[in-house]
């Protein structure tokens, strides 16, 4: 008994030094080298230490759920607002997140008070130029990927993919799942391989000849072009052209990389901080400069190849929520898998 | 005497209850409520988890049985030009992950990949993609794999070849046959329980698979268990799953427990075998043969380590933005301790067995060997699970601090969770070294009047020396190409070559993996190659 207690003594010194260290916990499932450089300004900045532990968002949310109110996280880092929605709704994230300078910097359907988001993506359209014409696209909306024209022409990720998750719900939430249930069966009738590969793969699928059309996310093509991918796909990007949908009607689906506060965070202050910090314009012209998404807060430009390639003048979906996304992340993947949706 | 006796008793019962654990997480599923989502579809899921494992299985078993046997015949019977060197270079595969392989398919089949640069560089501008075929989905999951776990079936049916020696070809010849029959009719039937063997570890491990089946996003019972519980917190499915699986692996357990059974006999016939020189080939013949061997060690081994070298030169940004010496250190640091942890608690659970009879200590060893057949994916949650429930219901009852700092996301619990898997691999290594010493000598030590722990320390350990060092080989082969359980579990700001690969592979950034892959590559063959000679002997003996 009296080992256990000085095991359990030792555990509690070991355990509050954790605690009262000037630092900040991240829960990191976003990989980008830029990343690591803000945390790195963040820290000469502020004398805040940042940890970090990278790894799959499933993983990451498991183990946050699993410590429960012992957790070490302060903040969950993640790509896609159905993510953060998903975390929110097993309870796991707390409100604080509502600071002035982040209710300034960022419209209010992309945040809730337990995250919010820290850059844009929209999830569109890729072309080619050649073989679509442009009657074909006038017009075109994600519901009428659906349209039998477009048989055997279509690429696009599987469906266990989240972005698919987050498009898909965004669908359910605008239009009711039966119908959302059709459309996915028109979809996967009209695809032209059964789904395989990232964003970028359904790209050069496009531009290689395999499929006329592709959806995928915005920063893929300027990554491409870019040149970081090498020579080959930077000539392949120039084949392919991209479309934003929904123009006439309520815009093209908008997603995020949010940020998430983490209930019983135990350095919840240095994480508001961080989030500020992430909303400066300094921070997020590093992201659009080097991840290529778009900028969370109003007067920062995207990257100029962004804004060359995919044009900065389209409407987006201001009108559906992101936190709609996780709400009918289950409902997408029933409405997918029914469909056949691999 | 008694005392002494009790301490081997009491940490054979803990190693067994600590690899218990998970399998009794994994089944019991009082720690958290289930989701009734897609309650209609989770038939049609299971079928396909059960269809896609299936499939990979037979596989990935066919292609691992015709590379590995006819690597190791060839290279058992046959001189031929650089048999010697494919003899131990073939064992490079190992080196080679199938999830690297998985990184490395991808980069040169894909769509303006590799394979597209190297046709235009050689016959200029063109429209190649179509030409060129693609290796993803289940057909890549089975090259992945298959390249990089054929191995064991090689060592494995080696070893029983050497054995046979050429009496065996003699025999062939004396009832007329040609290479091919007394191949296919005596030579693999002789073997059978190596090859058996073999192929139980390749299916095990194919099983468990999740680096390279994730990359290509398959669905199989493993991938289907982390999904269904990570992503759908639905644990009374994934425990359905977890059950087919479990099925799975006993039937694997019972074959390779039979095939031991029968190799044991075979062990006995060799004294009879006498040596003989190698048959030299004919030209053509032993041309074949060199093509062959060198076409096995270049898929799996030279195709994925151009490859990541390629990228390396290619973006050598990346090689710059890593830091290879903490990841170095990272890795370097969490092999020596999980082996010393390993070796340690299974000499004792070994030495323990042996001086104690005991049958209840027997059936805990073999209880605790089964952390093996468990993926690492499964291992780890039902670990971080299991710590979780403990805490909150035992922990805290007793108005203790929480544990669970010290057990998540810290060196202790990741070295833990490795005990667990690789229990096997050191508690069966030292096994069969312990079964060639025989009782006599700890007799013999006794009346010498050394005590039990004399007769272990300056009698045993000195013996099963060799056997420990192979064991370490294996266990940091084992550690520096883990993934799912070091992803999970490690602490913050800690990587090692495998996860920074991974990580990097899983944004879409298969560029910047391949410098950790390539240096995962090089440290795993140079372990290899320092202790090659050693593997192929070790097993022989």
């Amino acid at each position: 008994m009296k080992k256990i207690s000085i095991f359990a003594l030792i555990g509690s010194l070991f355990v509050s030094a954790f605690a009262y260290a000037n630092e900040v916990n991240i829960f990191n499932a976003r990989h980008y080298k830029a990343d690591a450089e803000l945390y790195s300004k963040f820290t000469n900045k502020t004398g805040i230490k940042v940890n970090l532990i990278n790894g799959k968002s499933g993983a990451l949310e498991k183990r946050i759920i699993s410590e429960g109110k012992d957790s070490s996280a302060d903040l969950y880092i993640t790509a896609d607002a159905g993510r953060c929605g998903a975390m929110d709704a097993k309870g796991t994230l707390q409100g604080g997140l509502s600071s002035e300078a982040i209710k300034a910097a960022v419209p209010s359907t992309f945040r809730t008070n337990k995250w919010v988001g820290i850059a844009k993506r929209a999830r569109i359209v890729y072309y080619s130029p050649e073989r679509v014409s442009g009657a074909e696209l006038s017009g075109l909306t994600y519901e009428s990927l659906a349209d039998p024209k477009w048989k055997g022409r279509l690429v696009i990720r599987k469906s266990s993919n989240i972005y698919n998750k987050s498009l898909v719900a965004s669908l359910i939430k605008n239009n009711g799942k039966k119908a959302t249930a059709e459309w996915a069966k028109g979809v996967v009738s009209n695809m032209a391989r059964t789904p395989t590969g990232n964003d970028r793969a359904q790209i050069m699928a496009v531009a290689a000849g395999e499929a006329d059309i592709a959806v995928a996310n915005t920063y893929y093509l300027a990554l491409m072009l870019s040149g970081k991918k090498g020579a080959e796909q930077q000539a392949a990007a120039k084949k392919v052209k991209a479309f934003f949908p929904n123009q006439n009607d309520r815009g093209t689906h908008m997603n995020i990389s949010c940020a998430a506060l983490v209930k019983g965070a135990p350095n919840k202050k240095n994480a508001i901080k961080l989030v500020e910090f992430l909303l400066t314009p300094e921070s997020q012209e590093h992201f659009t400069n080097n991840t290529f998404e778009f900028p969370m807060i109003d007067g920062v430009s995207p990257s100029p190849l962004v804004v060359n390639n995919l044009g900065l003048d389209f409407k987006q979906d201001m009108k559906t929520k992101l936190a709609s996304y996780g709400k009918n992340q289950a409902a997408a993947v029933e409405v997918m898998t029914a469909a056949g949706w691999k | 005497m008694f005392r002494f006796f009790n301490l081997w008793f009491i940490s054979s019962l803990l190693v067994s209850i600590f690899v218990i654990i998970p399998i009794f997480t994994v089944f019991t599923s009082f720690f958290e409520n289930t989701s009734d989502y897609y309650e209609l579809l989770k038939n049609t899921f299971l079928i396909e988890y059960i269809t896609n494992s299936l499939i990979l299985l037979i596989f990935v078993l066919i292609i691992t049985f015709l590379i590995g046997t006819g690597t190791a015949y060839v290279v058992s019977f046959y001189t031929f030009p650089f048999c010697n060197f494919f003899k131990w270079a073939i064992i490079l595969s190992f080196a080679v992950p199938p999830y690297i392989y998985a990184y490395s398919l991808t980069a040169f089949f894909e769509n303006y990949g590799t394979a597209f640069t190297i046709l235009k560089n050689l016959f200029g501008d063109g429209d190649y993609n179509k030409n060129i075929p693609k290796f993803d989905g289940m057909l890549g999951a089975i090259l992945s794999i298959s390249f990089s776990l054929f191995a064991y079936v090689y060592i494995l049916t080696r070893a029983s070849f050497l054995y046979q020696s050429q009496n065996l070809i003699e025999l062939g010849k004396n009832l007329g046959f040609s290479k091919f029959r007394s191949f296919y009719k005596i030579i693999l039937p002789s073997a059978r329980p190596a090859i058996v063997a073999g192929l139980s570890l390749v299916a095990m491990e194919t099983l468990a698979e999740f680096g390279a089946v994730d990359f290509f996003s398959i669905n199989t019972l493993t991938t289907g268990i982390y999904n269904s519980w990570i992503a759908f917190d639905d644990l009374a499915f994934a425990n359905r799953i977890s059950f087919f699986l479990l099925l799975f692996i006993f039937a694997l357990f019972l074959l390779e427990n039979l095939s031991r059974r029968n190799a044991k006999y075979h062990l006995n016939v060799r004294s009879g075998f006498k040596r003989k020189e190698k048959i030299k080939l004919s030209r053509n013949k032993s041309y074949l043969a060199f093509t062959f061997c060198f076409l096995v060690f270049f898929l799996s081994f030279l195709f994925p380590l151009t490859q990541m070298l390629y990228w390396t030169i290619k973006f050598p940004e990346n090689l710059f933005d890593l830091n290879i010496f903490i990841l170095l250190k990272n890795t370097l640091y969490l092999v020596s301790l999980s082996s010393f942890v390993l070796i340690l608690f299974s000499l004792l659970s070994n030495y323990g067995n042996r001086v104690s009879k005991s049958k209840t200590l027997n059936f805990m060893s073999t209880l605790s060997i089964s952390g093996y057949a468990i993926p690492g994916v499964i291992l780890a949650i039902a670990f971080i699970t299991f710590i979780a429930w403990f805490d909150e219901s035992i922990v805290k009852l007793l108005g203790f601090t929480s544990i669970k700092k010290i057990f998540i996301g810290s060196i202790l619990g990741l070295v833990l969770v490795y005990f667990v898997r690789f229990y096997s691999l050191a508690f069966n290594g030292i096994k069969s070294g312990y079964e060639k010493i025989n009782i006599s000598v700890d007799e013999s030590a006794y009346l010498l009047g050394y005590s039990k722990r004399k007769t272990f320390m300056n009698i045993h350990v000195p013996f099963l020396r060799n056997s420990l060092l192979f064991i370490v080989i294996l266990i940091s082969l084992e550690i520096i190409r883990e993934l799912p359980i070091t992803l999970i579990l490690r602490p913050f700001n800690f990587e090692t070559f495998a996860t920074t690969a991974y990580i990097s592979a899983s944004e879409d950034l298969l560029e910047a993996a391949a410098v950790p892959a390539l240096f995962l590559i090089l440290i795993a063959s140079s372990f290899i190659l320092v202790t090659s000679k050693y593997i192929l002997r070790e097993i022989n003996e």
